[in-house]
């Protein structure tokens, strides 16, 4: 069974051999940027180095999918903000957002252009997914990811403001993030075309540890079940932070599976969802993966299985930084202990 | 003399106005404060700080969330805006001036900002960098202004592995400069094994922090005052 087949057959509910280990969030590392001599700053800019980078982390350590992008700014530059892709930095800086859309209240009526689908990078996107696909597409899970509209206006405008007036101007912000969610759905088809199996919606603004479930429920959850409903790829809704609390409203949303973090009890949200939820997770791509020892990884890979997750999968981006050892160690546990359940 | 029970209507106002992040309540507070000629000290932490305080509680019983917070801190620098050029000095031997900032790559500052709140309200000097700081502008600043004390704060993993290059540089050059670290991404071991003297996970966790280290200035005040 090829890694594309084990996710597919997740995905389509059928057969696994065992829990696939892979992720729908950024994955590139230093060592396969360092192996193809490219710099960090350099492959958000072109679609051949962010593809072949993308390639890596599968053709190195067996991990089984190779996603594209590598930073979270895609939409928002299509949307007219002006990123920062810290050109000149020696480390690893991830693009931000320089300039906003949006600067007080009065501009939240944002208009989506009429050409958003050639717009910003999304045809450097759509060229980096089929680049990719071509190269490892036919053993690999192919994913990209999109913002949830809630996360993407914290790009838009002025997070501080979209917090309160989500508070205080329910109405407005719902209207706001309905537009958003226009703008993602019209991303995501664009990465459909290109040939992706997979999408990972990111929430991650939408956290219990900022809004509180009620807010989640009738704020959050209407744009996201607009883009699930759209999607015609296999869809994956992540959201970081304490999610025990709302993991039953993520379902409802409608995603073809939950992604969750380590600040998710997953025996708990497993009793919650039922045996047949899909359910990724949910290992801390910095302390475990990055920082931990080899032992480490190996226990937290066991736990994660043990705890019932559908595919062993990271908490959120995992860093570049992450030691080859680790990596290995990560794949190797889970390809030893996976199929025991 | 400023009548006792004028006051503490006065003072029950600031506080409900940063509970109920009314703004007006809080201004209006603050002025009638000026007018009666109370000491702005006790307004600020008997009214604002104890408002927050409470603010604080609900939070952690999870009736309130980062947006109430964000705008009971908007109610309480209402008040403290005219409160504050009618501050005496405190004498309470913990007067201080920090440097703090975002690292550069993160552009989240809301946790910043709530720390950054609490150091005003204390009578700290603050020196706020803003966000996507350069690593390299926080040791300059330190070196500047010799402060006490430097917070650094990243939302996201992703930026937060520049922090222990600056505390690295910053104890060079200064050992006896205090370091805290902050964000949802940092832990009491990253801080322990970095050398950050502190740290507060998110948000509400460095509001807590802040408010458990303004209390502290408050009872010490009411200690000083009882002598």
């Amino acid at each position: 069974m090829t890694s594309r087949e084990r996710v597919i057959n997740l995905f389509k509910g059928e057969l696994i051999d065992r829990v696939p280990c892979f992720s729908g969030m950024g994955n590139v590392t230093e060592e396969g940027i360092k192996k193809l001599g490219y710099r960090f700053a350099d492959i958000h800019l072109d679609a051949k180095m962010m593809a072949d980078t993308a390639a890596t982390t599968y053709k190195l350590f067996g991990f089984e999918s190779g996603v594209v992008p590598v930073d979270l700014c895609v939409e928002a530059e299509a949307l007219g903000c002006v990123i920062n892709v810290y050109p000149h930095a020696e480390g690893i800086l991830y693009p931000t957002i320089k300039e906003k859309l949006v600067h007080n209240e009065d501009e939240m009526d944002v208009k989506i252009p009429a050409d958003l689908a050639n717009k910003g990078r999304v045809p450097l996107l759509r060229e980096a997914i089929k680049l990719l696909k071509a190269d490892i597409g036919s053993d690999a899970a192919i994913g990209s990811y999109v913002l949830g509209p809630f996360t993407l206006a914290g790009q838009v405008m002025e997070l501080n403001d979209l917090l309160k007036l989500s508070f205080k101007k329910a109405d407005k912000v719902a209207k706001l993030l309905d537009v958003m969610a226009d703008a993602i759905i019209i991303v995501a088809k664009e990465y459909e075309k290109a040939g992706v199996d997979f999408i990972t919606v990111r929430e991650m603004g939408a956290t219990t540890d900022v809004l509180s479930p009620r807010v989640f429920k009738s704020l959050i959850q209407p744009p996201l079940q607009k883009i699930m409903k759209e999607l015609t790829a296999y869809s994956v809704l992540h959201i970081c932070g304490k999610t025990n609390d709302i993991v039953t409203f993520m379902v409802e949303a409608g995603p073809t599976a939950i992604s969750v973090e380590q600040k998710n009890d997953v025996p708990e949200t497993r009793k919650k969802l039922g045996a047949d939820a899909l359910i990724f997770g949910n290992y801390d791509p910095y302390n475990v993966l990055v920082s931990g020892d080899e032992e480490l990884v190996r226990t937290t890979m066991r736990k994660c299985i043990d705890d019932g997750v559908s595919a062993v999968w990271p908490g959120c981006d995992i860093w570049p930084t992450v030691p080859p050892r680790n990596m290995m160690a990560m794949i190797d546990e889970v390809k030893k202990h996976g199929g025991k359940r | 003399m400023v009548d006792e029970t004028r006051k503490n209507e006065v003072l029950e106002k600031l506080r409900n106005g940063v509970i109920q992040y009314d703004e007006d309540a809080c201004r209006e507070g603050a002025q009638e404060a000026v007018d009666l000629g109370m000491d702005a000290n006790e307004a600020i932490f008997e009214g604002l700080v104890a408002g927050m305080e409470e603010v604080g509680r609900l939070f952690e019983a999870q009736e309130y969330f980062v947006p109430e917070i964000l705008m009971c801190a908007d109610a309480l620098y209402a008040g403290l805006d005219i409160l504050k050029p009618h501050c005496k000095q405190m004498d309470l031997g913990v007067k201080g001036s920090v440097v703090i900032g975002t690292v550069e790559g993160d552009v989240h500052d809301i946790g910043k900002n709530l720390v950054k709140m609490m150091f005003d309200v204390a009578g700290f000097t603050v020196y706020d960098l803003g966000r996507d700081v350069p690593l390299d502008k926080f040791v300059e600043e330190q070196l500047k202004t010799d402060s006490d004390l430097v917070c650094l704060s990243a939302m996201m993993t992703t930026s937060m592995v520049g922090m222990p290059t600056v505390i690295e540089k910053i104890k060079e050059k200064n050992p006896e400069c205090l370091i805290m670290i902050g964000g949802a991404p940092t832990s009491k071991e990253l801080a322990d094994k970095w050398g950050a003297d502190g740290y507060a996970q998110d948000a509400s966790n460095a509001l807590k922090e802040a408010i458990k280290m303004v209390a502290f200035l408050r009872k010490l005040r009411e200690e000083k005052l009882k002598k």
